[in-house]
């Protein structure tokens, strides 16, 4: 990995998505921090991503490495990190029990890709299937049945639906900016994911069964950068 | 350009852009002045824009408190000076004030108002030196305020007839 995509590209596009992840236009522009659920879904993210080879943390934070790299991949980690919980946050309904599912259909998928344990492109594909499945629940299907600003006969199949669903469905009507700016971010998002940095290598450690990354030593990582910066 | 010199400017670019964000979440601002003046706050360079402010205070003197609030909003485009925000609030007191009862609604905003200013000024410490003010400072405000919002016996008193708006 370079140093301009470790130390400029990569935060600049993480700390984007922490920034317009949290954003919310509903008249005032306002600013949310993630919940704490989507916190732990970070977490599962990024281990699933470690795991399945999509992340190296060890080309970012690696006590062989310069002090400066560590710093700059710290703080790719860092901003990652808040990146996933902010990301989670977006697509995740803001209210009720769709709230509920996408929290239980997230820690689900997270939980099963994690131990299926795909390989980095799979990985890819599967969280751009996730975010996309659920930008379109939230931004497309939930927006629409949620409009007070459609036509009447949409407004009394509105009112009926929340007689029906005692008003657990529907949810408050946002900006029409926000889903342009929800799929800005979760672009970028995906291309940040695409662009972290995968292992080296990968040996198949006898005891393990194969299903865990080897950790590279100190000679062999700076060997590794060494080759693929020549190459 | 080498590369020590890319990671110490990425790196500066990064804390620069994060305490941005942060900045963000933190203060919350609905404007582009909100924004800037934040930032320039931040590096001690907001200036009020005196004329507006010197407009403000003519128009609050006459009891105009339209008027002057729309004068010190554009003094304070930012929202970051404690003394505007004062004034502002004392308007929303002069304005909701009644001899037999206080407007809930301008009182409450004038709250608002002083609990801004008291969160800017450094030490949460306002005094303002004006003699047309019978309050001159933040906590006199926001407990005549605090007073005006509160429901109790005193409100009966039909000596309250005979108080003058501070």
């Amino acid at each position: 990995m370079t140093a301009v995509r470790e130390a400029v590209v990569l935060p600049a596009l993480l700390l984007t998505v922490v920034l317009l992840g949290g954003m919310r236009l509903t008249g005032d522009v306002a600013f949310v921090p993630p919940p704490l659920f989507a916190l732990v879904l970070a977490v599962l993210l990024l281990a699933t991503l470690i795991r399945s080879g999509a992340l190296a943390p060890e080309r970012l934070v690696h006590a062989a490495r310069p002090p400066l790299a560590v710093v700059n991949g710290g703080l790719v980690l860092l901003a990652l990190f808040l990146a996933s919980a902010q990301v989670f946050h977006l697509v995740t309904p803001e209210s009720g029990l769709p709230r509920l599912a996408f929290h239980v259909f997230f820690l689900v998928l997270l939980l099963n890709t994690w131990a299926s344990s795909p390989d980095r492109t799979r990985l890819l594909r599967s969280l751009m299937v996730i975010f996309g499945s659920a930008f379109v629940f939230k931004f497309i299907l939930l927006a629409a049945i949620s409009d007070p600003a459609s036509g009447r006969l949409q407004r009394m199949m509105l009112v009926l639906l929340d007689g029906v669903t005692l008003g657990t469905l529907t949810q408050q009507p946002f900006h029409p900016a926000l889903g342009y700016v929800a799929f800005l971010t979760l672009a970028l998002f995906l291309a940040a994911v695409a662009l972290l940095p995968p292992p080296l290598h990968r040996r198949q450690l006898p005891d393990t069964h194969g299903e865990l990354p080897a950790q590279p030593t100190a000679g062999e990582l700076v060997e590794g950068e060494r080759l693929e910066r020549r190459r | 350009m080498s590369e020590r010199t890319v990671r110490i400017a990425g790196l500066a670019g990064t804390v620069a852009y994060g305490a941005l964000v942060g900045w963000l979440y933190l203060h919350q601002p609905q404007t582009l002045a909100q924004v800037t003046g934040g930032l320039t706050s931040a590096v001690g360079a907001y200036r009020v824009d005196q004329r507006a402010l010197d407009e403000g205070l003519r128009f609050f003197r006459n009891d105009q408190f339209v008027e002057a609030r729309m004068a010190f909003e554009r003094a304070d485009p930012a929202v970051r000076d404690p003394v505007t925000q004062f004034y502002i609030a004392y308007s929303y007191y002069r304005q909701g004030w009644g001899r037999m009862y206080s407007d809930d609604d301008l009182y409450a905003l004038g709250l608002q108002a002083v609990d801004r200013a008291i969160t800017l000024a450094p030490n949460g410490r306002i005094v303002v030196d004006d003699e047309n003010l019978g309050m001159k400072s933040a906590e006199e405000l926001k407990a005549e305020l605090e007073a005006g919002l509160r429901r109790e016996m005193s409100d009966f008193n039909p000596a309250r007839l005979l108080r003058e708006r501070k």
